[in-house]
């Protein structure tokens, strides 16, 4: 279960960033607050996880999900480029998250 | 400039704080304290990311805030160590890196 809860926080922590880097560059207010949202989600998550898992696991997976998520949403969404090499990176982080998943 | 990273350090050990205090805090007092903590790791992370490369910044500043709870967790809450974990936490922190080198890269 904790895993499920790390994973959502994961998904909401890309959320936020995704709108924290929007956020940066229009500085309007309604970006600010989605990123408030995003991150409070995320936070709420992780903090269920971590009632359960090692601090370093659980934060490292929560920001690689989050970074790996911001980029794919910013291919889905925002027309960033599906250059190759990012999704190569994608995937060093979730084979990282995968293994320790299996070695927990 | 020294100023600007500092503050992603600044904003890294706040970071550890609050991870510590999710995990750990029972009384008002200890969830104020975290409270606080996540305020302070996100203003110095703001405050950093208005001034330096905001991806190379968050890439810093995650790497040294699981640096830190990984340290922590198993110096001070004798959380258990492998070297399988701290591999795949190193290759979790490469991909990050690796990712925002190349994101950096093309947006030039």
């Amino acid at each position: 279960m904790a895993w499920i809860f790390l994973i959502i926080a994961g998904l909401c922590e890309m959320l936020g960033v995704t709108f924290m880097n929007w956020a940066l560059q229009r500085r309007t207010w309604p970006l600010w607050l989605a990123m408030v949202v995003g991150y409070g989600l995320s936070f709420g998550f992780l903090d269920l996880a971590l009632q359960t898992l090692p601090m370093g696991t659980a934060y490292a997976i929560w920001t690689g999900i989050g970074a790996a998520g911001g980029v794919l949403t910013g291919m889905l969404f925002f027309g960033e480029s599906r250059n190759w090499r990012k999704l190569i990176w994608v995937g060093v982080i979730l084979i990282a998250v995968m293994g320790l998943k299996l070695i927990s | 400039m020294l100023k600007h990273w500092s503050r992603i350090v600044y904003g890294a050990i706040f970071e550890v704080g609050w991870v510590v205090g999710f995990k750990h805090a029972a009384t008002l007092w200890e969830w104020g304290l975290t409270a606080l903590a996540v305020y302070l790791s996100f203003y110095f992370l703001i405050k950093a990311g208005e001034v330096l490369p905001a991806g190379t910044a968050y890439a810093v500043f995650v790497g040294l805030g699981t640096l830190g709870t990984t340290v922590t967790g198993i110096l001070a809450f004798g959380e258990p160590v492998s070297p399988a974990k701290v591999a795949l936490i190193f290759l979790l922190l490469i991909g990050i890196g690796g990712l925002q080198v190349v994101t950096a890269r093309e947006e030039h």
